[in-house]
């Protein structure tokens, strides 16, 4: 195998993509001068650097829960998660209240921290205790959503609407270093490590063929519920890693504001080519989808703004909402085909003709 | 006994090159019992099958009542008359017994649908047939046997003129059993035809008034009952003719070390108290009908299903084994009946299936390489001469051998020493059935262990330096193989324990 110009793109699991990848970004191309040309603010400096500010958390998150799918699972619980670790964080560090950003450090310990404890909780309550993937991230979504403002108000005393300061080396760091957006840096890195762990690693190995069956992944010998529940980890933590970013481009948060962020991750990850029930994944399709729902996202928006009165937020629901059940056909047929299999002319048949 | 009702005449059933029935005959009279026997794989549920509409005959005929008959469907049978019972029930745990007999043809009140009239319809149902189940509790609190009843309670209110019973004894306890031949017994007298399958011998001869024997897809003739004995049906069911190369002595050296001993095995219903041993270098034949619980043993020992008591001793050394992964690292290897479900990624490739127990090996620096992965699963699988355009080739494109080949490559790059295969050439076209018997015979030649659970007699007489028969989850027999017959591995296999 010639692997050494460029060992992470000749991995099986980018060429597979390779086809739908090429779709997304011809797509992704269009779709950005459709609506440049529709409003011409959409290519200005300003608009580029939401999109990036949006982009990001969104396609960390989805990042985390290729891994989960790729399980043959899901995770509900990542918006919640998210924005739940970012309020629990704010509400004990304080943050935009008395100490300003005195220990604004913490928080980031606390956010990860707390991700990676929810991951685990799912890991271990679909591992562990069999529940069905969508019944227990249902659940840790409400008790995150609900449990991290409780703590937030204890620690408050009043709502647990919390702020974080809007400028300072927190969003130095992850979102904006001297006009560069530099939230994209990150992505890029995240997404090579993601590449190496699914392709290149016994983790990303296994998840995989728990994906594609899961009792033949366990009867070879493969410690099948320690890899479901690495998976649902690593789909918390990066959704611990995702409050950073949202929280340093959204500084005023609301546990609300986490409500649905789980459903615009998966469609990303659904839209780039990870098969619904597991066993096959695109961690480059994830980028790419979520890149391609952030341009429909703020084109609508631009496209629709100043007196139309249809609103925004509802069209894109109602686009993405397409898209999504689109690129899920697309899987079903490709399966479809993968799995007719040619049948040699029956004996039945033969009998039949030889009567005649 | 009455007039014929159903003749079945020459009846040929093709599955794709696979010729099932070869000219079967097979007659049932009104008020009459006709047991249908077999082995598994014999043809006996084909047969049902083409007679209720499932399946298309290929050759033949059907008479019914007179009549040239060939039924599309199940309706169909069904609206003619025909009922049948199988061993697992297809029945709605969470409606009431009414509510299921009726189903489809609900008693209606405007447009409500009257339940009080369904269980009064019942009840009297029940009577008729001296059944005495409350029909408005719900069906999941029945116990099977009574659930049973409660079909047959269906089939009758059907105006049923023909019952199959698909095994219908296998779940039920003996006083269930009881109750069930007294039902079949008022169902005789009022001149209802049944067929009835089952691999008990005592029950034959109690409820049948004729035997119809089937092997390999022929028809091997009809007795009364009552001028046969036990011994003359099992001979019937396996036969005279002998496949030509059963094994005439073990292959394994007197002084060979025992390499596993499983003691006093307990797991789960199926399996009770087995205790067994493998030497090194030998094929272990488990024989027995299906649900003998061969399969359930396995499973326990190498760990895919709880044990609840029992020991492990490997090369004289008390192992724990708890998962599969426990198993495979002390060398033992599973390959599943069910290769689908239990062994094989089908939309993976060849590569990734053969190398996924051993995918530590190929790690350096935390990272996998590729590369070497696929020359080692080249190396195997050319060794097995698996044929497959490449390494990279799906699974599902390979034929059923040679997926089977992929997964012994598995456990051979695994290192393991003890191969358990259940059903290896199950699914497995005749070709290709030779060459996996000679990988199993080239693993015992190089010194591993083979444990081979297999439901086709011909199969364990030709591979096994010894057998091992179960029935009904015990152990009722070891036969060397020098002293195997097919007639007395079937005699343990149908040993059941007196009640």
């Amino acid at each position: 195998m010639s692997n050494k110009k460029s060992p992470l793109l000749n991995v099986k699991g980018v060429l597979a993509g390779g086809k739908q990848n090429m779709v997304i970004i011809l797509a992704a191309v269009a779709l950005f001068f459709v609506f440049y040309l529709i409003n011409p603010s959409f290519a200005s400096d300003l608009n580029l650097n939401n999109m990036a500010k949006s982009f990001v958390p969104y396609a960390i998150l989805a990042l985390g829960v290729t891994f989960v799918i790729a399980t043959g699972g899901i995770d509900l619980s990542i918006g919640t998660v998210c924005i739940g670790s970012a309020v629990l964080a704010g509400a004990i560090c304080r943050t935009g209240v008395a100490l300003e950003d005195g220990i604004l450090w913490l928080t980031i310990p606390i956010i990860v921290l707390t991700g990676t404890v929810f991951g685990l909780i799912n890991g271990l309550l679909v591992a562990k205790c069999k529940l069905a993937p969508f019944i227990a991230t249902l659940g840790t979504m409400l008790v995150s959503r609900g449990l991290t403002s409780v703590v937030a108000e204890a620690v408050r005393e009043t709502s647990s609407a919390v702020k974080y300061p809007t400028v300072g080396w927190f969003q130095d760091i992850f979102v904006k270093y001297n006009g560069f957006p530099v939230g994209l840096l990150w992505v890029l890195a995240l997404t090579v490590i993601c590449m190496v762990v699914m392709y290149k690693t016994k983790i990303g190995r296994y998840i995989l063929a728990i994906g594609s069956n899961e009792e033949a992944a366990r009867l070879s010998g493969i410690d099948t519920d320690k890899y479901k529940i690495i998976a649902y980890v690593i789909g918390g933590t990066f959704a611990g890693l995702a409050a950073l970013f949202y929280t340093a481009a959204n500084p005023s948060l609301t546990i609300a504001g986490g409500n649905g962020m789980e459903l615009d991750a998966i469609a990303g990850v659904y839209i780039g080519g990870t098969s619904t029930t597991g066993g096959a994944a695109s961690i480059m399709g994830t980028i790419l989808g979520s890149l391609i729902l952030v341009i429909i996202r703020n084109g609508l928006n631009l496209a629709l703004s100043g007196g139309s009165i249809v609103s925004a937020t509802n069209i894109t629901y109602a686009v993405t909402g397409v898209i999504v059940v689109g690129a899920v056909m697309l899987d079903i047929l490709k399966k479809k085909n993968a799995a007719k299999v040619k049948i040699p002319p029956t004996a039945e048949k033969k009998a039949e003709a030889s009567k005649s | 006994m009455g007039e014929t009702i159903l003749t079945m005449q020459g009846i040929q059933k093709y599955f794709s090159g696979v010729h099932a029935l070869k000219g079967v005959n097979f007659d049932l009279r009104a008020g009459e019992v006709h047991a249908l026997m077999g082995e598994n794989g014999a043809g006996k549920s084909t047969l049902i099958k083409v007679l209720c509409g499932i399946h298309k005959k290929d050759g033949g005929s059907i008479t019914y009542f007179g009549e040239d008959v060939q039924f599309g469907n199940i309706a169909e049978s069904q609206a003619a008359g025909i009922s049948v019972i199988h061993q697992e029930l297809n029945m709605m745990n969470h409606l009431t017994v009414a509510q299921n007999m009726f189903i489809g043809r609900e008693f209606k009140r405007g447009v409500l649908i009257d339940d009080r009239k369904m269980e009064e319809e019942a009840q009297k149902l029940f009577d008729r047939i001296g059944v005495r189940i409350d029909p408005g509790v719900k069906l999941g609190e029945l116990t099977v046997g009574k659930q049973q009843m409660v079909e047959i309670a269906k089939a009758v209110s059907r105006d049923c003129k023909l019952l199959v019973l698909d095994e219908p004894t296998a779940a039920l306890t003996q006083p269930e059993v009881e109750e069930l031949f007294k039902i079949m017994n008022d169902l005789r007298d009022k001149g209802i035809g049944m067929i009835y399958i089952s691999h008990r011998m005592d029950e034959i001869n109690r409820i049948s008034d004729r035997v119809t024997v089937m092997r390999d897809g022929e028809y091997v003739g009809t007795v009364n009952t009552a001028e046969v004995t036990k011994d003359d049906i099992v001979k019937m069911m396996v036969g005279r003719v002998i496949m030509g190369e059963q094994k005439q002595k073990s292959a394994v050296a007197e002084d060979a070390p025992v390499v596993l001993e499983v003691k006093h095995l307990n797991a789960g219903r199926e399996v009770r108290d087995v205790s067994f041993h493998l030497r090194r270098g030998e094929i272990l034949g488990f024989a027995g009908l299906m649900g003998a619980g061969r399969t359930e043993v396995v499973r326990a020992l190498y760990g895919a299903d709880p044990k609840q008591s029992g020991e492990i001793w490997l090369s004289g050394k008390k192992v724990k084994i708890k998962t599969p992964a426990q198993a495979v690292e002390h060398g033992i290897c599973y390959l599943s009946e069910d290769r689908k479900r239990y062994g094989l990624m089908l939309m993976k490739s060849v590569t990734e299936n053969t190398v996924i127990a051993s995918v530590d090996d190929f790690i350096s620096a935390g990272l996998i390489n590729d590369s070497k992965m696929k020359e080692a699963s080249a190396e195997f699988n050319e060794k097995l001469r698996t044929k497959t355009p490449s390494m990279e080739q799906l699974l599902k494109n390979l034929s059923g051998g040679n997926q089977q080949k992929v997964i012994v490559a598995r456990w051979l790059m695994k290192n393991s020493d003890i191969f358990i295969f259940d059903e290896p050439t199950r699914g497995i076209d005749v070709g290709a059935k030779s060459e996996i018997y000679r990988l199993m015979e080239d693993l015992a030649a190089q010194g591993k262990s083979v444990i081979m659970i297999s439901s086709e007699l011909a199969e364990i007489l030709r591979m096994s330096d010894r057998i091992l028969v179960m029935c009904e989850g015990r152990k009722t027999g070891e036969l060397d193989i020098s002293e195997a017959t097919q007639e007395n591995i079937m005699q343990l296999a149908t040993m059941r324990e007196e009640n």
